[in-house]
């Protein structure tokens, strides 16, 4: 009989734990849309996003929030935390869940494909954000992201200006994801464009795989540093990979004389362009891009026609922009 | 009764997790087959006048075109005009209610599937579409049942777990024996990434056959396999412990996986690919009916058959098992060869379902596929476990996980969760094992 008591207490406790978590979430729904107050809820959006460790996406799903609940709309938001494979189980529970519509940041631009295609033959609407689907059969209403390009090219604008237009640079790059190889892309051009000035003569001595990883990024930088000990300036395709660099920098004792230029504009890497640490980014701004992927949304529903991409431009951050931004302490 | 419950206590915890996710996922459900659609148009009938026109509008999916047919044929059948069937998304709806305002056709009723009628596009139409006069909205009565005990879910939910649990058939011998192995997870990436380069590369990428594509994929097993057996030699041969073996297997998997594919997806297959993780035989996919299967085979293995007990017997006891004849270097060594193959039918499955092979795949699937095991009853110091166990304990984690997704819990909290509840049913199974 004792063993029965224990099963008892045990299942009570799981019971506990389900059922706070849902009430929890019903005071989320509550304190979400104070504005809509009585009206009906006129759908449910799914989300998975890449990550939540990133506060990029964070802020694109607050926003998404905060827009969603704006007109009335409900938010699901889940991660498939890099891994392809759950992501698209994710999905798949947002089909039986029968949403209105899902907005991914893929994990896996080409692997994302078939789950799409399920939701395509469900008749569901798919919107990605920042990350777009590269699978040619599955079909996207919209895309919402940064101008990646524009801004590779604002990075090389910073770089030649941080050097004074002379100087080796090594780029600390992400070759998997499609967002960031455009930046590397454009900084390229633009460097190799600006060379043919005379006054400018900017040397790329190589590009090294940081996977946008503030770790990783520390580790590699540390063996550029190593391997280029004359080097000037460093280009990290997003902010955590120019965190990593400015970490490896401080361990060499070279912070501030190697330029670094990244991409983002995370409260972090603003606090360093601050400090003087990180020389400029080129500031992505994901709470727009969350808001106006749920205005598509919004749109779509009216009635609209939606345009297929939609680019939100970058805009250089540099050192006298942190010093009048009251955001930073 | 507590016989059973002691034996196979976690499926009473599975099935409670079910009836309590059964209960919180209640919703109002879509019903938008044919007989919907003949539903809607008895009761559309009732109030309208004969030549009433009625736009209909739905969803391009398979399930909403049928409602749409069957309700224009019974409209009119009943005398009734069906001015557009409109399939497809809000846009169309508002292009075809402006058609019908210029057009200047008198319309009684738009008729929605339960999804379509919730679209913003048909809010105020009167003020949106002044020219159309009195029109009123209808969708059919919608019923109320759990989301998550829905067939497609349940199907889902098997679906979804299928690869994990496929690799914890294996991960339960390893641990059986007193073992354990963390490559597995790797192992599926570097699986999915050595059968989508051979299709590509060997096999002729899009215009691979489907033997070709069979015997790739027996190449990804076949590496997996080689990792596999070579684990097991270097535990059975330089007696290195099993962690410290599987841990670096599991660096040098992922690893080749990377150099393999460049760090690049490869999506270069063509379309057949996808029938094995996707395809259905009966209603159930494939990869849940090879699951069962292999279930199926494990338990008769672990239960019936002397390579089973031999098995049971290097766990229980190494010395008084070899004493008694057990060749034990050999158990060992065949069942990290068997966790290998499982492992890279696992990468294979992953990469058919999602129509690529890349190295991020099955990132901290071991950690996933040992929870499994262990919540199935299955002790980490070795000897003892149920292969039916680790079954019930992979169910019991693609619950909470489906649970969760379907009531919204977001990805933070539902990780505090999983983690709680992998913790509590192990305390429970280790209370129970001290009492008795």
């Amino acid at each position: 009989m004792a063993a029965l008591q224990r099963w008892t207490f045990v299942l009570g406790v799981l019971v506990v734990v389900f059922g706070g978590c849902d009430s929890g979430k019903n005071a989320v729904d509550q304190g979400g849309s104070p504005s809509t107050g009585g009206e009906r809820v006129r759908g449910t959006v799914g989300v998975s996003l890449l990550t939540l460790t990133n506060p990029f996406f964070k802020e694109i799903s607050d926003a998404m929030s905060a827009e969603a609940a704006k007109h009335g709309y409900e938010l699901i938001v889940v991660s498939g935390e890099m891994d392809p494979a759950r992501q698209q189980n994710q999905v798949k529970d947002f089909l039986v869940k029968g949403v209105s519509a899902i907005v991914l940041t893929p994990c896996d631009s080409k692997s994302i494909g078939p789950v799409i295609q399920e939701a395509n033959r469900a008749g569901i609407p798919v919107f990605t954000a920042d990350i777009a689907c590269m699978a040619p059969e599955a079909k996207v209403v919209a895309h919402v992201a940064s101008d990646n390009y524009g801004g590779g090219l604002e990075a090389a604008t910073a770089m030649i200006e941080a050097l004074g237009g002379r100087g080796k640079v090594a780029i600390i790059d992400h070759p998997i994801v499609e967002s960031a190889m455009m930046r590397t892309k454009a900084f390229e051009t633009r460097i190799a464009e600006e060379n043919k000035k005379p006054e400018i003569d900017i040397e790329i001595v190589g590009k090294w795989p940081g996977y946008g990883d503030r770790e990783t990024s520390f580790r590699v930088a540390q063996d550029v540093l190593q391997a280029h000990p004359d080097l000037n300036g460093i280009f990290a395709v997003n902010d955590p990979s120019a965190l990593g660099v400015v970490a490896a920098l401080e361990n060499a004792g070279k912070a501030g004389k190697v330029k670094v230029v990244g991409f983002d504009g995370q409260p972090e890497a603003k606090q360093a362009i601050k400090q003087g640490k990180i020389y400029a980014s080129p500031v992505q701004s994901p709470g727009t891009i969350g808001t106006e992927t749920m205005r598509l949304i919004v749109k779509y529903f009216e009635g609209e026609d939606v345009p297929a991409e939609k680019l939100i431009p970058t805009r250089l951050y540099r050192r006298e922009d942190a010093m009048a931004d009251p955001a930073l302490p | 009764m507590s016989r059973l419950l002691s034996n196979y206590g976690m499926l009473a915890v599975l099935l409670v997790l079910a009836a309590m996710f059964s209960v919180l996922t209640v919703d109002r459900q879509a019903p938008s087959g044919a007989a919907s659609g003949r539903q809607l148009a008895a009761r559309l009938a009732e109030t309208l006048q004969p030549d009433d026109g009625v736009l209909i509008v739905v969803r391009p999916s398979d399930e909403e075109c049928r409602f749409a047919e069957a309700l224009r044929d019974a409209l009119e059948a009943g005398g009734y005009r069906v001015v557009d069937v409109v399939s497809g998304d809000p846009a169309d709806a508002r292009r075809a209610l402006v058609r019908v305002t210029d057009t200047q056709q008198p319309l009684a009723a738009i008729a929605c599937s339960p999804t379509t009628a919730d679209w913003s596009v048909f809010e105020d139409l009167g003020r949106r579409y002044p020219g159309l006069g009195d029109v009123r909205l209808v969708r059919p009565e919608s019923t109320r049942w759990p989301n998550f005990l829905k067939r497609e879910n349940l199907i889902n939910v098997a679906n979804q777990i299928a690869v994990i649990a496929i690799l914890a058939i294996g991960m339960t011998m390893v641990i059986i024996t007193g073992g354990i192995d963390l490559s597995v997870g790797s192992l599926i990436a570097l699986s999915a990434v050595v059968t989508t380069a051979l299709v590509r590369d060997v096999a002729g990428a899009n215009q691979a056959t489907a033997l070709g594509m069979v015997l790739c994929s027996v190449g990804g097993i076949a590496a997996c396999a080689a990792v596999g057996a070579f684990s097991g030699v270097m535990v059975t041969a330089f007696r290195i412990p099993p962690f410290i073996v599987t841990l670096a297997m599991m660096l040098v998997a992922s690893g080749l996986a990377y150099l393999l594919s460049q760090g690049q997806s490869i999506h270069e297959v063509p379309d057949g690919f996808i029938s094995l993780g996707r395809g259905q035989l009966a209603g159930i996919p494939n990869a849940v009916l090879l699951m069962v299967v292999l279930y199926a085979v494990a338990h008769v293995v672990m239960s019936q058959t002397i390579i089973g007990r031999y098995i049971y017997a290097v766990g229980g006891n190494v010395e008084a098992a070899r004493l008694s004849g057990v060749p034990v270097k050999r158990v060992v060594l065949f069942v990290y060869l068997v966790g290998g193959e499982l492992a890279g039918l696992g990468g294979v499955i992953t990469a058919s379902q999602l129509k690529a092979g890349s190295p991020t795949y099955g990132q901290m699937y071991e950690l996933y596929v040992i929870a499994a095991v262990v919540v199935g009853g299955t002790s980490l110091s070795g000897g003892e476990g149920r292969i039916l166990g680790t079954l019930i304990g992979a169910l019991i984690i693609a619950v909470i996980q489906n649970g969760m997704n379907l009531i919204g819990v977001e990805s933070y909290t539902q990780k505090v969760i999983l983690g709680a509840v992998i913790l509590a049913a192990v305390l429970l199974d280790t209370l129970k094992r001290r009492r008795g």
